[in-house]
């Protein structure tokens, strides 16, 4: 449960942002609205979601997830999920689910790597 | 809460759809499924018990062992709801009366070994769904 205190840490330019391990409804909108609003605050270009805490992901958690993603792209930014646990994997697939437009990395170490190259190449087109 | 194996509880609010993942991971893992089984028996129960919510409003989940060939663990999810009008339609992936996803009963199927569903309009809905113990 967390009560409005998600961790969210930038590194260069890249926000990081450490999902609860059990979040209700409630708990999920609000780290919506957090990260969204904190993308702004920090003219962030990146985002990354570490889920490797998180032991559950059902249609709400993963609808708002995917939807977050879009919105940061709508703010001109990048969003990376990370560190899925392999039980989460397969039960989100095989619940139907489709989280298939977000990318993944296994860590945040490589979620870090993915988004630094890709925000590299975004920045020296003209 | 005397036993972690079985027991029943109120769903009333949104904060009880985590309360039953909590209660339904606790018995799955006393039971002695692996990780992943447990991951699917919680997540089908917070599908279900969020249709009680969104749907229903208010409804009650039981759960307990059973035993057959395997052991198990069974889940029942009632509601005195409005019911489900066209079951052949909410079986289908993407349909959805609400604003859901549509994906809470088939997925939920999906995810288990056995789900019996008894829908009356206006009277309410049970959904009981199964999971074995394979060794």
């Amino acid at each position: 449960m967390a009560n409005g205190t998600i961790s969210v840490i930038k590194v260069r330019g890249i926000l990081l942002v450490t999902v609860p391990p059990d979040p209700d409804d409630i708990a999920v909108c609000e780290l919506q609205e957090q990260v969204l609003q904190a993308m702004a605050r920090h003219s962030a270009k990146g985002l990354i979601l570490d889920i490797s805490m998180v032991e559950t992901i059902d249609s709400f958690f993963a609808r708002t997830v995917s939807e977050t993603a879009k919105m940061v792209t709508l703010m001109g930014g990048l969003t990376v999920l990370a560190g899925m646990r392999a039980s989460v994997a397969i039960t989100t697939t095989q619940l139907g689910l489709s989280l298939d437009k977000t990318l993944t990395a296994l860590d945040v170490d490589r979620a870090m790597d993915m988004l630094v190259s890709a925000l590299d190449g975004t920045e020296r087109t003209p | 809460m005397s036993s972690p194996y079985e027991g029943e509880m109120a769903i009333d609010t949104e904060y009880d759809i985590v309360m039953a993942r909590k209660a339904v991971r606790t018995a799955a893992v006393a039971l002695g499924f692996g990780v992943t089984d447990v991951t699917r028996i919680v997540t089908a129960a917070s599908e279900l018990t969020r249709n009680i919510y969104l749907y229903a409003g208010s409804g009650i989940m039981r759960w307990h062992p059973v035993s057959g060939n395997f052991a198990g663990l069974e889940l029942v999810f009632e509601d005195q709801g409005p019911g489900i009008a066209d079951m052949t339609r909410a079986m289908q992936p993407g349909f959805s009366s609400g604003n859901g996803l549509g994906m809470g009963l088939p997925g939920s199927k999906r995810l288990m070994d056995e789900m019996d569903i008894v829908s009356e309009i206006g009277k309410g809905t049970s959904v009981r769904i199964r999971k074995w113990l394979r060794r």
